[in-house]
């Protein structure tokens, strides 16, 4: 997405969020004062029931007060009718509150008491003044019980006039079962304070020592860290007044509620605390559940705030998606339509090429047909003519392979045609076709292979040979006069033991290409031009043509130039390693067990032995002559002559010649020697045959090749220097062909040119003339049949396998050989598979066809 | 990562889910309309005990260590110990100790935390039960049992020995040079110091503790000569009389007062620690008196701003810890009689001792209890150890030792002369041996 787009979307957002925010702000303020109002009405609600529960102490108290008062007023009337009322005293058992009853009479000071001890008033507070139903009631003490009491005196009033005092003495623990068990589930504390003398006289209980160890108000202030003078007063005087207050204070940290709620007229109080939280638990807890669901609403908006944002984020990715497509399929309409376009150009421009590339042989052949009119009867220019018509021709033949290869290829019906071939001769038929090329032009052409385990390979030859004349042809076309051009093969690692990894590496140091160039060099239907090479010819497929088949291969294919420097092609391919390859057979019977490589170049000498690695021969090298020459000496010292040495012709010091004369100087045997070199060796040829058992091996050194050369070598010697029969030298002389052509003019031709070779032809219209005129011939009539394939009547396959079908002895020997304009691989195979012997494709190259009758029927030959 | 997400949402849905349902399944759907009050409380044990006073915010590791015990016995029994306390507010108020006769003598409490002479005068009274048969009595070392078997019957266990020393800022004894001190002699000579040098009263102290000084000088030969049964034989007998133990003592006390060491009225006046506290944690008083657990309680001595060392109280055998024996008594009649034995039983056992030694790092009064002290008390305890200290109380002793030292001590602070205060000890222990 552009940034364009990011930012205008995110431009959109920031007012989308702050409304958001301003939602959630303004919910939160709804939400935040609803609960303080749920809050402070809780609060006031709270308070309001802690005062009601006080209240309701403070009463409970109070009557219980009032009813001990009675009580002792009841006693104090009964004491008026008794006789001996100091008896009742005496006998009176204490009970849970009234713990002891004392009685004076009026005028006295000492008087009788239920404990039997005499009783006073001394140590009786009644300064106060505080009252019980008009009784007076002391301040409190500890009593005899070791307790916190106060004592309530009644005056006994007989006739109006009063006798004597009842005393009566309570105990403040009878208030216990009074006050609340657990206030505010043990969260408040209820102390009962003594208002005049401000100690605690009731203490809570069963809730540890720090609670239950107040002193007096003073102590209680402190322990509860209330230190605040001012309060303090403030607190005194309403004590002082009998009045009742709340105030708000921390209490070990925690906001509480202090409470001193006057009882019987602020004769004792009743103080504590409670925690805020304690008396407002129902209030929290509502607040609590409104968090809670304000808590679950947000997370359910913020799940669906998070499920829109995924959905929508999905949406987005989608319709990216999309407008990705889109982008791409334009763009690749762009492209095609680029490409239609490049390509009709292309077209356009390869149809202009063509037809000028056409016209112009053409142009030849009718003008120097024109002129071979004119001066038949001069046998040097006819000559001339026919030569210049035939390079025409043979330009136009090359035209017209490569754009059926072209189209073969482009329409997927290209296909290999694996077999087993070897490197040497792969190698040899490319240099025998390269190297005149480049002398031509007074270039060097290098050949070098370089850590190849395996020469033996599976691959489509054919196709092969077909990629390196291209690279290499198009090499020594781009270069100029006196270049020089490489062609390496290297072994690389290999990937698997079934395959052998090969590098074949094609440079010049040519015109190069400029980097425009190398995008599109692999294009069909284009070629380099320049003020340089626009002379050169061609049709701009050759390199497509070549990535295609390496492509075919499985390989790969890269390219790097640089103008006015050279171009280097680099193809990679894997050929599969074929399972039997290894003839060890071969080397024992020839008697070679121990091979003498000697090369100044130590790569050389490493792949001669990796080459003979599985052949059992064993392989030593040496670096220069000297070296060979004593190791040749140490081992014939030792009984382990060298059967072969291979020489290197070139080296620096001693050279291959020199230490093959010194070789045969040394040791008697006159021990095989094979020179080494680049070059065809036709110089050495001489000195070679003055040696005897010396022979040349072309390099680069496959074993194939030395096998054949060892073999040649000792088949010479066995027939005493007969020279084996010159192939080139083959005729046609004396043959009987028959031949199957339905075009008459090619007839014509064929039968013209085998004439000129004073071969006898004779030539049917189909193939089933051609098979009737076989069949109807005396056995051995016939030396080979010639079959067009596209006839009419009966084709040539057709024609081939009746031919084979017939019962006469020569049908299945009889060379046939399909000549046809169906060049392709598959064409070679159907032709193959039909039962004939060799396929030759037209026009027919006379040398190819003079080579090929022959060589097929010396086969038959052979087999006889 | 879209599988995550879907999965998330599937468990926050799922989540929900339960949470609603559980949310319903809240309501109280008891089927009744009927709400039962929930039943009162169970099983009380009354405890009487001192009150100290809280700070703030503070927390008295004394009594957390106590209350954890006391929660241990809670649990353990499913009962509730209910606290009542008391202290006086001022001298002219009842003592704890008479309170505490007052309460036991009327039934008013199960159990009982008291002090030495209340140990020794309820146990002869008959009124506290009987503890020998409590399953960790056997635990218990020796010096505790001699301490608190009153006519063959063991009235009272403590929590922790308690010991008594002199507690000194060293600081101060450092700033003029000098040592601590060993005898009664020592002591006067760095009192004399300290006053040359503007402190106005080297010891500070209150009404209860100056017994100790008394203690050490009068029993440090008894209790460390070898001859101690003998000796209190004698006593019991008549044949030797405590005013010549005693008399030392009070010569001592009434020299510190006379040389201004001691300020006598508001040591009348001052309640332990209340008191001379202040003033020695504000490093005006160089010395004071106070027992064992002061050093280790924040409410007392245990945060002080100096170097405090706990030493014992001078005596012509060096430094001589004063071990009193409070304890905890079950009154004979009491209303829960069986649960408080249970309660004690718990808090008295090994494990709980542990627990209240380990946190108060005191001397446990049981010899399977053993911890290491604060460094303050280091020297105190190893006199202990060592068996160097003289007993505050001994119920063996047919006169009562610390409550009544500690009356006569205070009619020295009034001004009662040595001789009147020794004709008091014979007094006491004519009636004793009259008993």
């Amino acid at each position: 997405m552009s940034r364009k787009k990011r930012e205008k979307k995110a431009g959109r957002g920031i007012p989308l969020l702050f409304s958001i925010i301003l939602v959630f702000c303004i919910l939160g303020a709804i939400v935040f004062s609803v609960a303080w109002k749920i809050s402070a009405e809780m609060s006031s609600s709270a308070i309001h029931n802690l005062n009601e529960s006080l209240t309701l102490i403070k009463g409970t108290v109070e009557a219980i007060l009032t009813k001990e008062a009675e009580f002792q007023d009841l006693i104090a009337r009964e004491i008026v009718g008794m006789d001996e009322p100091e008896e009742f005293i005496r006998a009176y058992e204490r009970n849970r509150a009234m713990v002891k009853i004392s009685l004076i009479s009026s005028g006295e000071t000492e008087g009788v008491s239920n404990t039997g001890e005499t009783f006073s008033e001394e140590g009786l507070d009644f300064s106060a003044g505080k009252t019980v139903e008009g009784l007076p009631v002391s301040g409190s003490y500890i009593n005899d019980m070791g307790t916190w009491a106060y004592t309530i005196k009644c005056p006994v009033i007989k006739d109006g006039r009063e006798i004597a005092w009842l005393y009566a003495e309570y105990i403040y623990d009878a208030f216990e079962e009074a006050l609340p068990d657990g206030f505010y589930n043990g969260n408040a504390m209820l102390y009962i304070m003594d208002a005049k003398s401000e100690r605690l006289v009731l203490k809570p209980k069963g809730i540890g020592e720090r609670n239950a160890g107040h002193l007096n108000l003073e102590d209680f202030y402190r322990a509860n860290n209330i230190l605040e003078k001012d309060l303090q007063a403030e607190v005194d005087n309403y004590v002082k007044a009998g009045k009742n207050i709340m105030f708000y204070h921390d209490i070990r940290g925690e906001s509480s509620l202090i409470y001193m709620w006057s009882v019987n007229d602020g004769a004792i109080y009743l103080i504590g605390y409670v925690p805020i939280d304690a008396i407002q638990q129902e209030g929290k807890s509502v607040n609590q559940n409104i968090l809670i669901v304000v808590a679950v609403m947000l997370t359910a908006f913020f799940l669906c705030c998070i499920l829109y944002f995924f959905n929508q984020r999905q949406q987005n990715k989608i319709r990216e998606e999309q407008e990705r497509e889109r982008e791409i399929h334009n763009k690749q309409l762009s492209e095609a339509l680029q490409a239609a376009q490049i390509a009709s150009k292309s077209k356009t421009m390869f149809l202009s090429n063509m037809s000028h590339d056409i016209r112009t042989p053409m142009n030849a052949i009718l003008g120097f047909t024109t002129l071979l009119n004119k001066d038949a009867d001069n046998p040097a220019k006819v000559r001339e003519y026919t030569k210049k018509i035939t390079a025409s021709g043979q330009h136009l033949l090359s035209l017209i392979n490569d754009v059926l290869d072209v189209s073969k290829i482009e329409s997927g019906k290209a296909m290999l045609t694996i077999g087993e071939f070897t490197l040497n001769e792969l190698v040899s038929s490319v240099d025998t076709i390269i190297r005149p090329m480049a002398g031509a032009k007074d270039q060097k052409f290098h050949v070098s292979v370089t850590g190849v385990k395996h020469e033996y390979l599976m691959g489509d030859e054919t196709r092969l040979n077909q990629i390196l004349i291209n690279l290499l042809s198009n090499a020594v076309k781009y270069t100029p006069k006196g270049g020089n051009i490489w062609f390496r093969m290297i072994g690389l690692d290999q990937r698997s033991n079934q395959y052998e990894h090969i590098r074949i590496e094609v440079e010049d140091d040519g015109y190069g290409m400029t980097k425009e160039y190398l995008e599109t060099i692999f294009d069909a239907f284009t070629r380099a031009e320049n003020s340089t090479t626009n002379k050169v010819q061609g049709t701009g497929l050759g390199m497509a043509i070549t990535k295609n088949i390496v492509e075919l291969m499985g390989g790969t294919i890269e390219v790097s130039s640089e103008v006015d420097k050279g171009s280097l092609f680099q193809v990679e391919l894997e050929l599969r390693i074929p399972d039997e390859q290894i003839d060890k057979l071969f080397w024992e019977k020839k008697g070679i067990s121990r091979v003498l490589a000697v090369d100044d170049d130590e790569d050389i000498c490493s792949g001669i032995q990796t080459l003979m690695k599985d052949t059992g021969v064993l392989v030593d090298a040496a670096y220069n002559g000297e070296d060979a020459v004593r190791m040749v000496l140490d081992a014939y010292g030792a009984g382990k002559s060298y059967h072969v040495v291979l020489l290197d012709w070139k080296m620096p010091g001693m050279d291959g010649f020199e230490t093959a004369r010194r070789i045969r100087e040394a040791i008697p045997e006159p021990v095989q020697i094979l020179f080494l070199t680049a070059y065809d060796g036709e110089d050495m040829q001489d000195e070679i045959l003055h040696m005897g058992n010396a022979g040349v091996l072309a390099k680069p050194f496959f074993v194939s090749a030395f096998k054949e050369k060892i073999f040649e070598m000792q088949t010479e010697l066995k027939e005493n220097g007969n020279t084996p029969e010159d192939e080139n030298g083959s005729s046609l002389q004396g043959l009987h062909l028959l031949a199957a052509e339905d075009n008459e003019i090619n007839a014509e031709i064929l039968r013209e040119l085998l004439d000129l070779e004073g071969a006898d032809c004779e030539i049917v219209e189909n193939g089933q003339a051609a098979l009737e005129r076989f069949a109807n011939a005396a056995e051995g009539k016939f030396d080979a049949i010639l079959m067009d394939v596209q006839m009419p009547v009966m084709n040539g396959y057709e024609a081939t396998k009746a031919i084979r079908a017939l019962d006469r002895k020569d049908a299945k020997e009889i060379p046939v050989i399909a000549m046809t304009a169906n060049a392709f691989a598959e064409d070679v195979k159907d032709a193959l598979d039909a039962g004939m012997d060799v396929h030759i494709a037209k026009p027919i190259d006379m040398e190819l066809l003079k080579k090929t009758v022959v060589q097929c029927i010396a086969r038959k030959g052979h087999k006889e | 990562m879209r599988g995550d997400g879907k999965r998330w949402f599937c468990v926050c849905l799922a989540a929900a889910a339960i949470l609603t349902m559980a949310a319903c399944g809240i309501n109280g759907g008891q089927g009744s309309n009927l709400i039962v009050q929930e039943e009162s409380r169970g099983k009380t044990v009354n405890l009487f005990g001192p009150m100290e006073k809280s700070r703030p915010d503070g927390i008295n590791i004394s009594r957390t260590a106590f209350d954890m015990t006391v929660s241990m016995a809670e649990e353990q029994l499913g009962l509730i110990v209910e606290y009542r306390t008391y202290t006086a507010e001022n001298y002219q108020e009842k003592t704890y100790d008479d309170v505490t006769l007052d309460r036991v003598r009327n039934n008013m409490d199960d159990l009982y935390l008291l002090n030495p002479d209340t140990i020794q005068i309820l146990g002869e009274e008959g009124k506290l039960a009987d503890l020998s048969g409590l399953e960790n009595a056997d635990n218990l070392r020796e010096v505790v049992k001699t301490a608190n078997v009153v006519d063959g019957k063991l009235v009272a266990i403590p929590q922790e020995v308690v010991v008594h020393g002199l507690f000194v800022n060293k600081d101060m004894f450092d700033k003029y040079h000098l040592k601590l001190p060993e005898t009664p002699e020592d002591l006067l000579e760095c009192c004399k110091v300290f006053k040359e040098n503007g402190i106005e009263t080297p010891i500070g102290a209150n009404r209860w503790w100056l017994e100790n000084f008394v203690f050490a000088q009068a029993y440090a030969d008894l209790y460390n000569g070898g001859n101690t049964e003998e000796e209190i034989d004698a006593l019991n007998r008549g044949e030797s009389k405590y005013s010549d133990y005693m008399r030392p003592g009070f010569e001592y006390l009434q020299k510190l007062i006379d040389m201004g060491y001691i300020d006598a009225q508001a040591a009348y006046t001052y309640e332990a620690i209340d008191g001379e506290g202040p003033d020695f944690l504000a490093q005006k008083t160089p010395i004071v008196m106070a027992y064992w657990g002061a050093a280790n309680a924040v409410t007392a001595y245990g945060e002080p701003d100096f170097e405090l060392q706990v030493i014992g109280f001078p005596s012509s055998r060096g430094q001589m810890p004063v071990v009193s024996m409070t304890g905890y008594g079950v009154n004979v009649d009491a209303e829960h009689l069986e649960d408080t034995m249970n309660v004690l039983d718990i808090i008295l056992s090994d494990e709980a001792l542990q627990l209240y030694t380990e946190t108060n790092k005191v001397i446990s009064p049981s010899k399977n209890v053993e911890v290491d002290c604060i460094p303050a008390l280091k020297q105190l305890n190893d006199k202990v150890r060592d068996n160097v200290y003289v007993l505050g109380s001994n119920a063996n002793m047919k006169v009562e030792q610390w409550g009544n030292t500690c009356l006569i001590v205070r009619d020295l602070l009034q001004g009662a002369t040595v001789d009147e205060c020794m004709a008091e000890f014979d007094r006491l222990q004519e009636e004793a041996i009259g008993k």
